[in-house]
């Protein structure tokens, strides 16, 4: 038997032979009877339990948090941290390896990937997790195709164009680098060789292009991979080669892109949103933000970072494309704001817009429809799906001027229904992007002093988390139906993530904190004494660890075309150690949840 | 299928080597040793152990951190080409081995005098005795526990006339809805054996019985529950 304890099976994977070897060595199997007991709350455990068969249940008091299954181990706080939290109690025949302390204590001590399966702050587990299957970086570059990396487009200038028209032409693209199309040949001009041509060899501006370009093109294929490009550029020392689609001339990859895709190309993005001269001119840059989502996430960078880069990119779309629609009018007494996730700066994957206008007094009303329109078109356009709230600019609730909207918010504090909360709660996460900021610091601070204290107000704000349960992970699939979804799948934005946003959300309203961030808000928060830091600590940790999943699991949905499922995630898939950091995480929401519940008595709602 | 008590006086009576007395002595309080045998054939009288692992349960646990286990060499037959098939114990492993008479006094010792527990323990057992006789001149004397004959009781106890009996290992394994572990490597077959024997030993003491109509219990769902 022990040969046939599974090394595979995370975190054990992180061992070496020979500590597999003394591991497996020391093994015992033990036998749970239906209803036994095996850990209780306050108890030190002498083993490592590692289900072999069966199931057992993970309770706290009267809650089902968990139930484990085959390959799941338990319970790392009672071995290493001194003493179990919760019950472990069998529900069936139940059959699990028993690995000892002492040995699992001396390979903590010896192997570091493994002991991260024993940190107690569950987003650090993560991390160390999440580094083993994405040790690719550079690797991914390289297989990367030329067409990720490659721009267009292909200018084409005829042989006796003059040194002029080219640089024109090329100007006009913005590109570095233009075909010359001479007595059925091709060849490359570039800026380079125009430059050299006129301030070094002093030629003037009306000789022919044919007569500075070269005709010795390198070119590669769209579908070919990055690393045959290098080969090439290496081999005939080129910064530059030619890219070709189906035949055809399509553009050139240069060295400055492949860059780009190792560092997902986020640094290129501002400067091509600067460029653009019209909305169409904001449809690639658009489409890239989105695209280095998925890079950087391949590339190992931790998804708030990914979210601050995201959020930081679009932000400057939405100055560029306001500059770019907004009449002079709008321009001058508007101003755009951002709210929900995008106003958070926690959205990854584009899941909806929430934006808005705030006037400081009337506009043409013709070109404010006009706007409405256009800036909630070309977004659809861009990618961002439309909010299901309609909380955009194109709906005239939320691009009014000032006193209409707050007008509007008294009535929504007024109103007792679950809508009018959820629109507070998007409204209280704005941020404002460009214009008339000071519009939306007025608004907020209206919003914030007709909030700020009122108790029966805020509770029920704060009632809107327990519109969803957070269940135990792999427990009642009565549950599960609840919050709408297949058995064995967790909605992670309404089981995890939504109630640590809305808490804070609720929490800095009572505390008229300003932050929109919900880090910031946290910070804010243990500032202020609501909480301590070390609990504030971990809840920030589990909303990472939802937000990484839940980015895993939108990344699949894209792959796969089926963007229902982008919340969704299946405990069954996840490998143990996952399943054991989204574990402890449910449980820190859980712990969570029951301090709001006491805080603003939320029972009292029903 | 435990030897009688007049056959236990008997060999206690002609043990050969009175070293071996604690064969005779009752094992400790909620123990059993789990034992298989890897043969080059199913015939006790010509055939030979070439594995043997055995591994001590005592209450619920079965302690693998503390097992028996070795290769044997054959002292005179050659491993047929179709036991060699079943085990993949080649001649070459089994020629690193020790003859059973150099393997079996460690082996005693390891299950002193507590009940053995396998499947189709019988025939271990008799393939054992063969080489006891010629070392200490007498038959193992320990209580056997066979984990088919629990399976049966549990399963077919009350079956009507006419029912269909399924004993095999596998058969059983699935039942009780124990993952099956590589078979015939001589220490899975006794740790599964002591799986077994543990969970029918405790469906036994809580009067359970094996349903006759399930087919097994399944792929177990992916979060266990």
């Amino acid at each position: 038997m022990p040969s046939a304890f599974d090394a595979s099976n995370p975190p054990f994977d992180r061992l070496t032979q020979e500590e597999i070897g003394e591991l497996r060595a020391a093994l015992d199997i033990a036998y749970l009877r239906p209803g036994e007991a095996v850990l209780i709350p306050g108890q030190k455990s002498e083993h490592l339990h590692v289900v072999i068969k069966g199931s057992i249940e993970v309770r706290d008091g009267g809650t089902l948090n968990a139930v484990l299954g085959p390959k799941d181990a338990f319970d790392s706080r009672a071995l290493v941290h001194g003493a179990a939290g919760e019950d472990f109690i069998a529900t069936e025949e139940t059959l699990c390896y028993l690995i000892p302390r002492g040995v699992v204590l001396n390979l903590i001590s010896r192997n570091a990937g493994f002991a991260a399966f024993f940190y107690s702050e569950v987003s650090a587990k993560l991390d160390a997790f999440a580094r083993a299957h994405r040790q690719e970086g550079m690797e991914s570059v390289l297989r990367a195709r030329v067409r990720e990396a490659s721009r267009g487009p292909a200018v084409m200038v005829p042989g006796d164009a003059t040194l002029a028209e080219a640089a024109a032409r090329m100007q006009e693209a913005s590109i570095n680098a233009a075909y010359v199309r001479e007595d059925g040949r091709i060849g490359v001009v570039t800026g380079m060789n125009l430059a050299k041509a006129v301030l070094l060899k002093q030629l003037p501006l009306d000789t022919p292009v044919r007569q500075v370009c070269h005709f010795d093109v390198i070119a590669v294929d769209a579908e070919d991979f990055i690393f045959e490009a290098l080969l090439l550029m290496t081999r005939h020392d080129r910064r530059r080669v030619a890219v070709r689609t189906a035949g055809e001339f399509t553009g050139f990859l240069e060295d400055i892109h492949i860059l780009g895709l190792v560092a997902g190309n986020s640094q290129l993005i501002p400067g091509r949103i600067d460029r653009a001269r019209n909305v169409a001119d904001l449809a690639a840059p658009a489409q890239d933000i989105q695209g280095q989502v998925e890079r950087l996430h391949r590339q190992g960078v931790k998804v708030e970072q990914i979210a601050e880069i995201t959020s930081d990119l679009n932000r400057r779309l939405f100055v560029k494309l306001f500059d770019l629609l907004a009449p002079p009018a709008i321009r001058k007494h508007g101003c755009l704001m951002i709210m929900g996730s995008e106003g958070r700066g926690e959205q990854t994957v584009r899941t909806d817009q929430d934006n808005g206008l705030l006037l400081d007094g009337p506009v043409p009303a013709a070109e404010l429809t006009r706007f409405r329109q256009d800036f909630s078109g070309a977004l659809a356009d861009f990618g961002f799906p439309p909010c299901p709230g309609d909380v955009m600019v194109r709906n005239p609730l939320w691009s009014q001027p000032l006193d209409g909207l707050l007008r509007q918010l008294r009535l929504w504090i007024m109103d007792r229904t679950p809508e009018a909360a959820m629109n507070l709660a998007i409204f209280f996460d704005a941020v404002a992007v460009t214009g008339r900021t000071s519009l939306l610091a007025e608004a907020k601070h209206a919003l914030a002093e007709m909030m700020r204290g009122e108790r029966a107000l805020i509770a029920r704000f704060a009632n809107l988390v327990e519109s969803f349960e957070t269940p135990g992970l792999g427990a009642f699939s009565a549950l599960m139906e609840k919050v709408g979804v297949a058995a064995d799948a967790i909605d992670i934005k309404k089981a995890g993530i939504f109630p640590i946003v809305h808490g804070m959300r609720a929490m800095a309203m009572d505390r008229g904190i300003m932050a929109t961030s919900t880090a910031g808000r946290i910070e804010a928060l243990v500032a202020a004494g609501a909480f301590s830091a070390a609990f504030g600590q971990e809840l920030l940790s589990a909303l990472r660890v939802f937000m990484e999943y839940r980015l895993r699991a939108q990344l699949e949905a894209v792959r796969r075309g089926v963007l229902e499922t982008e919340a969704l995630v299946l405990p069954g898939s996840l490998s143990p150690a996952d399943r054991d950091i989204l574990r402890d995480a449910l449980r820190i929401v859980r712990q969570f949840r029951e301090t709001l519940r006491s805080r603003y008595n939320l029972a009292a709602f029903g | 299928m435990s030897r009688g008590a007049l056959w236990r006086l008997f060999y206690r009576a002609s043990l050969g080597d009175h070293a071996y007395k604690f064969l005779f002595e009752p094992g400790p309080p909620d123990e059993a040793v789990a034992l298989d045998c890897e043969t080059t054939g199913l015939d006790p009288r010509h055939d030979d152990i070439v594995a043997v692992a055995a591994v001590r349960i005592r209450g619920n646990r079965i302690l693998t951190s503390e097992r028996f286990e070795a290769f044997v060499r054959p002292e005179d037959s050659q491993a047929g080409a179709e036991s060699i098939k079943v085990h993949r114990i080649r001649q070459r492993d089994v020629a690193d081995a020790l003859p059973m008479r150099k393997v079996l006094p460690d082996l005693l010792r390891f299950i002193g005098g507590r009940p053995l527990v396998g499947y189709y323990i019988d025939f271990d057992v008799r393939m054992l005795d063969k080489y006891a006789m010629d070392l200490i001149e007498v038959k193992l004397p320990n209580p056997q526990i066979e984990v088919s004959g629990m399976y049966y009781d549990r399963k077919y106890g009350n079956a009507p006339p006419g029912t269909v009996f399924d004993l095999r290992f596998d058969n059983i394994l699935k039942d009780l809805g124990i993952p099956p572990l590589a078979a015939h490597d001589a220490l899975n077959d006794a740790v599964m054996a002591g799986m077994a024997y543990l969970a029918l030993r405790d469906m036994k003491a809580r009067g359970v019985r094996i349903r006759r109509d399930r087919m097994g219990q399944g792929p177990p769902p992916p979060t266990g529950g």
